[in-house]
């Protein structure tokens, strides 16, 4: 596309994407953006200029810093836990083992169902099933339930986050795996590389193109985490387990704070648009051409 | 020639025991799915007093949940809902996707940058924060909620920048340029260089992309809870939260309307799965 | 009081049911099909033969919209509606509120969605954060003249009408507990916190080791329990307006107030007998109502809107079940160890902001039908199972809980007040009831985040 015509290409190709885009995202966000300097209650008429006010409150609302550590912490366990699985997963799926479609369809499945379903399943798995097993067999780890305490909710939230979004980024893998050529791999071989050597060497930088994809969708979904949370926990025990997206939400409409809850939606934004920066920018400098 | 053989020997050893794994690994997967199942077949009681019991050691077993689900929800009208906004949106933002990635990639310049950036960036807005001012705008000023259409681009506009994401890696990974150079030589135009050449090429990542749109946009909540209140209008999802009572859940039901929810975008994953792999297989002949 | 959605699907496309019923051979209308465990409730006969309402002629063909937030009584408010479109030829659309977000969530979008419902089914807290800005006045209606002491008022004028009352308190199966004891149980004999403690030691003497089952969720822990103190104050509306605000201007010391160490008091005997003392918060919900009714347990702290959740565990309406008082002390003349607190829940917001004068009209005469008309009264009662606030309704609800309410209300038995605390009370200070449950936080801790809480506000 190197000829003339720059305006005419760039409607054609660009313009209608970037219309639905800017339409549906960029106004609404940046109304937002305008609304948390405004006392505006969500209801009202009127709109009142505050400045920076709600920015101020969100200081002093220690519940949502808390939430935001919690946030922090789950991101770390989601992340890591979701890319080692898939990877090594989709590593696994893509040697030609017997049935391998059937079980990329199953690893899958998870993400079929929409995420507030998903956590009232895991809810009635943690909170009955497990019980219902501890009661049975007398296995000190079901005997209460998992939601029940702060740390086990937490990671119960971990493993059905890690559980949903597994599959999904083990889509991704298989695909760059296949993307990977044969020749490579068949050299490396024949060079008698073999088992770790050539996954460090040669397969990983190889696949950093879909870690970068995959580092970044699990970074970002994970610090968004929302229906699960909602869900599955609800912030229980205690609002122990009240990640930042839930507490953004609840600001804004349990508590009625909508202008403090809008300026929390956009501190997290900040936050998670550094973050997802700095892991894109480090992981596509390890990328090579293949 | 002896070498060879071990490694064949070794090469079977390692696949059982890959395959020992992943036979773990998916019962660990299906154990929620299975207990649904189970459940979506029992009564409300056995469901709470013994969730894990099989199905021959209690009395109630039966399709009524199905039955009432499948009443309740008005599930052949949700169905075309969801299946008329989902076919829709996947097609579109497929292809406006394709075709904006395509334009990134092949026009490096500060403004392309800019839109591409903006884009990665706004993956990560909260839907919290524009949900309010989204149906101000569309709502309160423009006053276009309840349609169909709507809601449609909606869905296109916000999996816009995730699709372009997606395409952009590709295409800049996997696309030559040579290909659309010896295109333009024989005397294509751009848009049917783009449609006969590049397209088909991005095969792999379309069907991946479009069971990824598809799957959200069929099971989102959220935002056609925000557009659509028209009780005509309603998605599955929407439908079937008619079974969350306001102190407890009618369980049984619930399992039985999710189970009808699911089978449908099972059967498409099912069928692209063999896309997926023929599009990969395709590319790697070129 | 977390509020889950409830819709129900109109009709059916005649080839689903063709193909349903030919897969299952089963008969369709869940309903009435009497195998269905799942049934909550059996038709009610209405009485139609007399209808003195006068309906005005003009407003056929409207259309309105009600939201509903209460969504037990979904399908009873369809079919409410689609009499009343008989009746009067107004159409009403039942708009069901999900559980992915709350009533005042979704009123607040459609409202900036230029799209709100024409009247509201909300809670009162709603209603006042709404109210003046956007319902329209109700003061002039004459049903205001019918439930006078349980209309909300909003600086003199009336933006809501109150749907139903409800009434809380702890729930007895009566049978079980003569079972157990083996001795005639009379509720009236139980006048204090000790009585109280003494009966529940008697069942556990007797071999129910832990009689009471005491739900979780931070609604009731954070509303339903908590709000005591506040409402136990003198038992009046007023009263518990007039802790709160000495509690928000700090005039109030808690740790000094009596009812807080009463309703801990209260809260520590429930919790010495909760069935669920090994976990309480795994405690579930639906296995409450199925303990209940089996005889596990005696005792559910809970409110009359248990009762769907009763039935389906196997509870008829001829069994015996009624209400404690939630006992504070050992004073017999004190009226919290004789009453039940019973107040107005639901409240019905008409808008004034984008409904048509037709619309309006139509909606007010639906409110008045409700009221006046033979048909409306019953219902009312009937159909969606709620105790009127209106005294000129001579329906009386027959499942026991409701009655039992009802008989209180009737008989002085009852206490109507209503905390208006901010929205984030339940959640916020659930949680804190939650800990205190669970056995993480002491008192003092669970004092000190209840002041804190105050303080902000």
């Amino acid at each position: 596309m190197k000829s003339s015509n720059k305006g005419k290409d760039f409607c054609v190709f660009a313009l209608p994407g970037l219309f639905c885009f800017l339409a549906v995202v960029m106004v609404p966000f940046i109304y937002g953006i305008y609304l948390t300097l405004t006392d505006w209650n969500g209801v009202s008429s009127v709109k009142n200029f505050v400045g920076l006010s709600n920015f101020a409150a969100v200081m002093r609302d220690a519940q949502f810093w808390k939430s935001l550590l919690l946030t922090f912490k789950y991101v770390i366990a989601v992340v890591v836990l979701v890319n080692v699985i898939a990877f090594l997963l989709a590593y696994i799926l893509t040697r030609g083992i017997k049935g391998q479609n059937f079980f990329r369809a199953g690893f899958f499945t998870p993400n079929l169902i929409g995420g507030i379903v998903l956590g009232y399943i895991w809810q009635f798995v943690f909170s009955r099933v497990f019980v219902s097993i501890g009661e049975t067999t007398g296995w000190s780890l079901f005997e209460i339930s998992w939601l029940s305490t702060p740390n086990k909710a937490f990671a119960a939230l971990v493993l059905v986050s890690v559980w949903q979004l597994a599959g999904y980024m083990i889509l991704i893998y298989v695909a760059g795996f296949m993307g990977l050529s044969e020749d490579v791999l068949e050299a490396a071989s024949i060079d008698g590389a073999s088992g770790w050597v050539k996954m460090k060497n040669i397969i990983l930088p190889l696949m950093m193109s879909s870690v970068t994809i995959c580092l970044f969708l699990t970074l970002s979904r994970a610090f968004m985490v929302y229906d699960v949370n909602l869900s599955l926990t609800g912030g229980a025990p205690y609002g122990t387990t009240e990640m930042a997206a839930m507490h953004v939400y609840e600001k804004a409409f349990t508590s009625r704070q909508f202008g403090v809850g809008q300026a929390e939606a956009f501190i997290l934004f900040i936050i998670v648009a550094c973050i997802s920066g700095i892991q894109v920018y480090t992981t596509k400098k390890r990328e090579v051409e293949a | 020639m002896n070498q060879k053989k071990i490694g064949g020997t070794k090469k079977k050893v390692t696949d059982a025991l890959a395959m020992l794994l992943m036979i773990i690994v998916f019962c660990a997967f299906m154990f929620p799915f299975v207990m649904v199942i189970i459940n979506s077949l029992k009564q409300k009681r056995d469901i709470i007093k013994s969730p894990f019991s099989w199905l021959f050691t209690i009395k109630g077993l039966s399709f009524d949940n199905f039955v009432k689900a499948f009443n309740q929800m008005n599930f052949l009208n949700a169905f075309k809902n969801s299946l008329v906004v989902t076919v829709t949106a996947t097609v579109l933002v497929t292809v406006l996707a394709a075709m904006l990635a395509y334009y990134i990639v092949r026009n490096v310049n500060v403004f392309s940058n800019i839109i591409f950036a903006l884009m990665v960036a706004s993956m990560i807005i909260p839907f919290q924060a524009i949900m309010i001012p989204l149906v101000s705008v569309y709502g309160g000023t423009l006053n276009i909620l309840n349609h169909r259409l709507t809601l449609i681009f909606m869905h296109t506009g916000f999996s816009m920048a995730m699709s372009v994401f997606m395409f952009h890696g590709f295409i800049r990974g996997s696309i030559p340029l040579a290909l659309e150079e010896a295109a333009y030589i024989d005397g294509c135009t751009h848009t049917q260089t783009f449609f006969r050449i590049v397209f088909p090429l991005l095969k792999p990542i379309i069907s991946t992309m479009v069971i990824m749109n598809a799957m959200a946009f069929w099971n989102d909540f959220l935002l056609p809870s925000l557009v659509l209140t028209d009780k005509k209008l309603l998605t599955l999802p929407l439908s079937t939260y008619s079974f969350y009572g306001t102190y407890s859940a009618d369980y049984g039901t619930i399992m039985a309307g999710l189970l009808l929810c699911v089978i449908p975008i099972l059967i498409l994953y099912v069928a692209l799965q063999k896309q997926i792999i023929n599009g990969v297989v395709a590319g790697a002949v070129k | 009081m977390r509020k889950k959605f409830s819709a129900r699907a109109a009709a059916l496309g005649m080839s689903g049911v063709l193909l349903t019923s030919a897969l299952t051979g089963c008969t369709f209308g869940f309903a009435s099909d009497p195998d269905d465990p799942n049934a909550v409730k059996e038709e009610v006969p209405i009485d139609m033969t007399t209808d003195t309402f006068q309906y005005d002629t003009s407003l056929s063909g409207t259309s309105i919209v009600i939201m509903n937030t209460k969504a037990e009584i979904q399908t009873a408010l369809e079919e409410i509606a689609k009499v009343f479109e008989e009746k009067a030829g107004v159409h009403i659309e039942i708009m069901p509120v999900t559980d992915g977000d709350s009533p005042y969530t979704k009123v607040v979008s459609l409202y900036n969605s230029g799209n709100p419902p024409t009247l509201s089914i909300l809670d009162t807290t709603d209603v006042i954060a709404l109210a003046e800005e956007k319902a329209a006045d109700l003061s002039n209606e004459a049903w205001t003249g019918e439930a006078e002491e349980y209309l909300t008022k909003i600086n003199g004028k009336v933006y809501s009408f109150p749907l139903c009352i409800e009434g809380r308190g702890i729930i007895y199966n009566k049978s079980v507990i003569e079972d157990t004891l083996g001795t005639e149980f009379d509720p009236s004999d139980i006048k204090t916190q000790d009585d109280f403690a003494a009966l529940l030691q008697s069942l556990r003497d007797n071999g129910m080791k832990n009689p009471i089952s005491m739900a979780k969720e931070d609604w009731s822990l954070g509303a339903h329990q908590l709000q005591y103190i506040y409402e136990t104050y003198n038992g009046t509306s007023d009263g518990a307006a007039e802790v709160i605000n000495e509690l928000k201007d700090g005039t109030l010391y808690l740790p000094d107030y009596t009812r807080m160490n009463e309703f801990l008091n209260t809260f520590d005997l429930l919790k010495e007998y909760n069935v669920a003392k090994g976990d309480p918060l795994g405690a579930d919900y639906d296995e409450m109502a199925i303990d209940l009714a089996d005889g596990k347990t005696a005792f559910w702290f809970n409110g009359n809107w248990a009762w769907p959740n009763l039935e389906e565990a196997g509870a008829e309406t001829t069994d015996e079940y009624g209400f404690l008082p939630y006992f504070l002390n050992n004073d017999p003349d004190d009226f919290v160890n004789s009453k039940i607190q019973a107040s107005p829940s639901k409240q019905i917001m008409l808008d004034d902001i984008v409904a048509t004068d037709e619309q309006k009209a139509a909606a007010k005469e639906f409110l008045n039908w409700l009221v006046y008309s033979e048909i409306g009264q019953q219902m009312v009662v009937k159909t969606c199972s709620l105790i009127p606030p209106f005294k000129n309704n001579p329906n009386e609800p027959s499942d026991p809980l409701s009655r039992d309410i009802y008989e209180k209300v009737q008989n002085g038995g009852a206490f109507n007040a209503s905390a208006i605390v901010p929205n984030d009370h339940w959640s916020v200070l659930g949680a804190a009831m939650q800990k205190y449950l669970a056995g993480r936080s002491d008192r003092e801790e669970l004092i000190d985040s209840i002041q804190a809480y105050w303080d902000e506000q």
